[in-house]
């Protein structure tokens, strides 16, 4: 009888460890109506911002389970807006994005690490104009609460904000930094929410 | 024998002469105008063209401007005003219309292969912030239809009085959506000089088409 109710302790903690350990994190659903990829870049002197419109996204994300957490975001280029139809015109020729060519930009995350304050660093694969590069997304986890307008749901919301250099991405060919009108430095902001059933 | 003329008919013919000059050294300075727009009143498109990509795009639109001040002529052309009746003859009119037709279709092709190539054909603006653009593409569309319809009419066997209503309607649509599409689709035509001059050309167009239909309507009478 001892032995019989050893055998089901040890079943029940290796299944409860077992869900600890090989669970996926919660699975959260970006709320791409209150979701942004913003960017900045300089111009002559001052500062153009601009956001991409369309974009989806999965979100993975339990702060005590960050092996299983995982982000993948994928943004169509010939959603630019920067509220000057001709200039995102031109930003989607081959001058910038060559969006025809490179519709899509994605970002895949790899691993997640906790670097305190509520500050993540998200190591992925940053897709664009069809090459693949190691980036570090810094996140900070904004809160998790019972989200205010929807019944049943929790929210969870990200901000990050990162500067790449645009011309180490082949995002132009550098002429227009040349003859000094258009800033190689784009600060990126990545701001999320997304909802999970409680 | 030769005909001789009087005093009287010599003056007639040199004030003829006169008045034609200045019809044509009129519609010369407004052609003048309009290509002087891309270089005096720059749009900031330009400033993003390098090379052979800003000759192209500043190409296509005098291309584009050029075409849309002989929309306007067009009409005058097309609505023959007594003025224009008794200086130039109806005959050359008419054959001044269709050649005109045919430049224009031409000068539409032109603009729009040299507007759209520096940012490549591939990146066509097709969506609804583009709408000025896809305002050009209609027009396009409209003027080519036009002029091969004209050109063709009888190998395609349309009915010619049908054509003639399809053909005068299409006609006054044209110069709306031209004005719309040069107002909106340029920021050349945000300042007030140009924007002005093409007010005036439209407003001038209209009004000479509605007084001459009551003039021809009262002779009628």
């Amino acid at each position: 009888m001892k032995k019989f109710s050893c055998i089901i302790i040890a079943l029940i903690f290796l299944a409860l460890t077992g869900q600890t350990v090989f669970a996926a994190a919660r699975a959260w659903e970006l709320d791409n109506n209150h979701s942004n990829f913003y960017f900045r870049v300089g111009h002559i002197f001052s500062k153009i911002n601009g956001q991409f419109n369309d974009f989806s996204g999965e979100v993975l994300f339990d702060p005590n389970n960050l092996a299983e957490s995982r982000f993948f975001f994928q943004i169509k280029t010939e959603s630019i807006n920067t509220n000057i139809a001709k200039r995102d015109r031109h930003l989607q020729s081959v001058d910038f994005f060559d969006a025809d060519k490179y519709p899509l930009i994605t970002f895949e995350s790899i691993k997640i690490t906790d670097a305190g304050n509520n500050v993540f660093h998200v190591f992925g694969k940053f897709t664009i104009k069809g090459e693949s590069y190691d980036l570090m997304l810094p996140l900070t986890l904004a809160g998790i609460k019972d989200h205010p307008a929807v019944k049943g749901k929790e929210v969870i919301g990200f901000n990050g904000e990162l500067t790449i250099d645009r011309l180490a991405y082949k995002v132009g060919s550098g002429k227009f930094y040349e003859i000094g009108i258009v800033g190689k430095d784009v600060e990126i902001l990545v701001t999320l929410e997304a909802l999970s059933d409680k | 024998m030769p005909h001789v003329m009087d005093p009287q008919e010599r003056a007639e013919s040199v004030e003829l002469k006169i008045y034609r000059s200045l019809v044509i050294g009129f519609l010369l300075l407004v052609m003048g105008g309009a290509l002087s727009i891309p270089f005096v009143y720059e749009s900031q498109t330009l400033w993003y063209q390098l090379g052979i990509k800003k000759i192209m795009l500043r190409g296509g639109q005098m291309a584009g401007l050029l075409a849309a001040t002989l929309l306007f002529v067009q009409i005058l052309l097309a609505a023959r005003g007594k003025l224009l009746k008794k200086l130039f003859g109806v005959a050359a009119l008419m054959r001044w219309h269709r050649t005109n037709g045919i430049i224009v279709s031409l000068l539409a092709v032109i603009h729009v292969m040299l507007v759209l190539a520096p940012e490549g054909v591939a990146n066509l603006p097709i969506s609804k912030k583009y709408w000025p653009e896809m305002v050009g593409i209609a027009l396009l569309w409209i003027i080519l239809s036009m002029a091969i319809s004209s050109r063709f009419r009888e190998k395609l066997g349309l009915d010619y009085k049908k054509w003639r209503i399809i053909h005068k309607m299409l006609g006054y649509l044209v110069v709306l959506l031209i004005a719309v599409h040069v107002l909106f689709v340029s920021d050349s035509f945000e300042h007030a000089i140009p924007r002005a001059a093409l007010f005036t050309s439209f407003l001038g167009v209209l009004l000479s088409v509605v007084l001459n239909k009551i003039a021809s309507g009262s002779s009628k009478l």
